[in-house]
């Protein structure tokens, strides 16, 4: 499952509050102490006045709409440079692949975002995908918040189709830093590849929706619980088509539970958070599984309308509902930030860890299925740890380093190769912002070990079989240099 | 089919808003949403304490936002009118409050002022480095001779800097946000004709200093203080 990446910052807001992005970003996407705070008042904090207003008999407000909607246009263009070409899979070497890409656009949104009322709020957001080619429904977060008179207890409700789009912080979730949707391997660039990481990071849009609550207490403790349920973009409803959950990897059975608190202090210049995270998924996979009950009964059927020998169930399309893996993700996270007039630096990251207990008709010792087992192991475990410095002076000049680590158990049938879903890379950036809602990224990715099914190169060479002159592959031939480009207006 | 599990959430989260916090929705009505028709605390409460003290004390965490509590009222009116003009120009009046002010209402303004004038000023506390407040203390009561004139702040901020009116209390203030304006004065990024020229020639130094001093003060009005000749502040424009 490879997501696009959230946009970054929207300027419908800055045109509603009145208040420049700074108000809210560091640099965008990361939310300044205010910004935390604006979203999860429902983005509903205006100063412009209505163009038309309703009230009912009860002096209640029906209607508030201003003289313009909070639309966006957001864009990200990049080029991408590998270090080296992979060998094109179809022809014999040395045909290869392109060494670099151009993703001109990589992203292209149109966004609503802001008030709907005076305690609910909305983003919405259309995207065209460079990558995909296609036109889709990205981020939607429609809450409902309020406070009590003191401020001392504001609550809210998020409706929306992005685990952990809702969050507030920039350690973890879709809004991880670093951001930048960059094309190379750790997201995903090159067909078929991807670093592995937990499914907390992969339920977005087209995958799930889910309604949470959330409270934050004295300006300082948050607590939230999201339910989350299947919501295949493109696919039948209710969701019981195998095409539709082929096209996510899967789906979600029943309602996965998502529990997040985090503790924020704020001092002068200074805003630092911990925070932690639970959630728990009962995971549907797209794997092909036939039961033999199944090709049983198909075979049976065949041979009543007379023609045995051609069962109408094929492994690409059958789907079992019976077969569920289970997801336990726990996740700690936290962020410190140096907000000052000219100089802002921020330390963030997080560590996940995550069990997946695979169901035992897909696992090769207790496989019950007519084709082909799924998974080594009964029980996986993948712990990925992030850890991101950055520097940025007068909100133009800066960049960061991050570093990701992600080890877990050797599952050969789930991984290929030696089983090992274990990745290791650094990315470095390069920021210059000559305008706030214009920035351009200079990054490079450095991989230090990259599994075998999530490098184009294939580290075992077991894939290329036309392609025998391909060889010293290493995990920096993934070592990828982009050139971004994003803005906003 | 995600529009209608779009659609249905929303309907979901609404439907479930109105339920669970109908009392409070209930206890609002009267406040219509129009930013016109906000009271003073209704406004605190939504827009500025978000960056003026999160509790709506007027006691802001960031050094990069002014606290508000004890401030002079008029001196508050007068800003407000300013940045609303767009007669304030500094970066951060630019950035945060020539938006969030634009349709504040003269009536609105007052109230405001009157709000954050009246909460509990914050007082001074004693320096962590006594010998740059002392060079301080020389700076806000004598100012700098001639050639490298810098008028002394005592005459019109006063002897504990309470300030007066127009003039702005001082005492209790961030050292940052303080440091930063007398930056702006200086550069001529904000406009005030006695302050720039006040300032026109103070160092960094200078200004680390009479920083430090102020922050020792305890905003205490002085029976010597009076009202300076002509408004000191922001009305160049």
């Amino acid at each position: 499952m490879l997501l696009a990446q959230p946009a970054r910052a929207i300027p419908p807001f800055a045109r509603q509050t009145g208040l420049a992005c700074e108000a809210c970003h560091t640099l965008p996407p990361e939310l300044t102490p205010f910004g935390r705070r604006f979203k999860l008042s429902g983005y509903t904090l205006t100063t412009r006045p209505p163009l038309v207003n309703d009230i009912d008999d009860y002096k209640r407000n029906t209607l508030w709409l201003t003289d313009l909607p909070g639309i966006a246009v957001l864009a990200q263009l990049n080029y991408s440079h590998y270090n080296r070409a992979p060998p094109d899979t179809g022809q014999p070497y040395p045909a290869h692949a392109q060494s670099d890409t151009f993703q001109f656009p990589d992203q292209f949104s149109l966004a609503y975002a802001g008030a709907v009322s005076d305690k609910v709020g909305a983003w919405m957001q259309l995207t065209y995908n460079g990558q995909a080619g296609s036109v889709g429904i990205d981020n939607i977060d429609i809450r409902y918040s309020d406070h009590t008179y003191d401020n001392k207890w504001l609550w809210g409700i998020t409706a929306n189709n992005y685990l952990t789009f809702q969050d507030v912080w920039n350690g973890i979730g879709s809004y991880t830093i670093p951001n930048f949707n960059t094309v190379s391997l750790a997201t995903g660039g090159v067909a078929g590849a991807g670093t592995t990481g937990p499914i907390l990071n992969a339920l977005g849009p087209g995958v799930v929706a889910g309604i949470g609550a959330y409270v934050f207490w004295n300006d300082s403790l948050y607590f939230e619980v999201t339910a989350y349920h299947s919501a295949v973009a493109g696919g039948s409803s209710p969701v019981v088509d195998s095409v539709s959950l082929a096209a996510n990897g899967g789906a979600v059975d029943r309602f996965a539970p998502y529990a997040r608190i985090a503790y924020e202090r704020d001092w002068g210049y200074h805003s630092a958070e911990i925070g932690g995270s639970a959630l728990y998924v009962n995971w549907i996979p797209s794997v092909g599984y036939i039961s033999k009950q199944q090709q049983l009964a198909a075979n049976e059927a065949a041979i009543a309308a007379g023609t045995p020998g051609t069962p109408p169930y094929t492994p690409s399309q059958t789907f079992n509902p019976g077969v569920i893996n289970r997801y336990t993700d726990l996740s700690v996270d936290w962020q410190y930030q140096y907000n000052g007039q000219h100089n802002i630096f921020g330390f963030l990251g997080h560590v996940t860890h995550e069990r997946q207990q695979n169901s035992n008709q897909l696992v090769a010792a207790t496989f019950t299925g007519a084709s082909s087992p799924v998974y080594s192991n009964p029980t996986d475990t993948l712990t990925q740890a992030v850890v991101t410095g950055e520097y940025f002076y007068n909100r133009r000049y800066g960049g960061l380093v991050s570093l990701t680590r992600t080890r877990g158990t050797w599952d050969p049938l789930l991984n290929g190769g030696n089983g090992s879903p274990a990745n290791q890379y650094e990315t470095f950036e390069l920021d210059y912002v000559p305008w706030l809602n214009f920035r351009l990224i200079l990054q490079y990715d450095v991989y230090q070990v990259v599994a075998n099914n999530q490098s184009p190169f294939n580290l075992s060479n077991a894939t290329f079989p036309n392609s025998p002159g391909f060889t010293n592959i290493r995990a920096g031939d993934n070592n990828t240099w982009v050139l971004g480009l994003w803005m906003d207006y | 089919m995600s529009k209608s599990v779009t659609h249905l959430a929303m309907a979901a989260a609404v439907a479930l808003a109105c339920t669970v916090f109908g009392t409070a929705w209930a206890a609002e009505i009267s406040i219509p949403p129009d930013p016109g028709a906000r009271d003073a605390h209704t406004l605190v409460s939504f827009a500025c304490s978000k960056c003026h003290g999160p509790h709506a004390n007027g006691i802001s965490i960031s050094p990069l936002f002014p606290i508000l509590a004890g401030q002079n009222s008029i001196y508050i009116q007068e800003q407000l009118k300013l940045l609303r003009q767009h007669s304030r120009a500094d970066p951060h009046a630019r950035a945060f409050m020539w938006g969030i002010s634009h349709a504040l209402t003269d009536q609105q303004i007052v109230g405001l002022a009157q709000y954050f004038s009246s909460q509990p000023a914050v007082s001074g506390r004693p320096s962590t480095n006594p010998e740059l407040a002392a060079k301080g203390k020389e700076i806000y009561e004598n100012g700098v001779p001639e050639p490298h004139r810098v008028i002394k702040c005592i005459e019109c901020h006063g002897e504990n800097s309470a300030g007066t009116n127009t003039v702005p209390r001082l005492a209790g203030q961030h050292a940052g946000y303080m440091a930063l304006q007398l930056h702006y004065y200086r550069d001529g990024l904000r406009e005030n004709k006695l302050m720039n020229r006040n300032v026109k020639n103070i160092t960094d130094d200078q200004i680390a200093a009479v920083i430090e001093y102020i922050g020792t003060l305890s905003g205490e009005t002085s029976p010597n203080d009076t009202s300076p000749p002509a408004s000191p502040d922001d009305s160049s424009n």
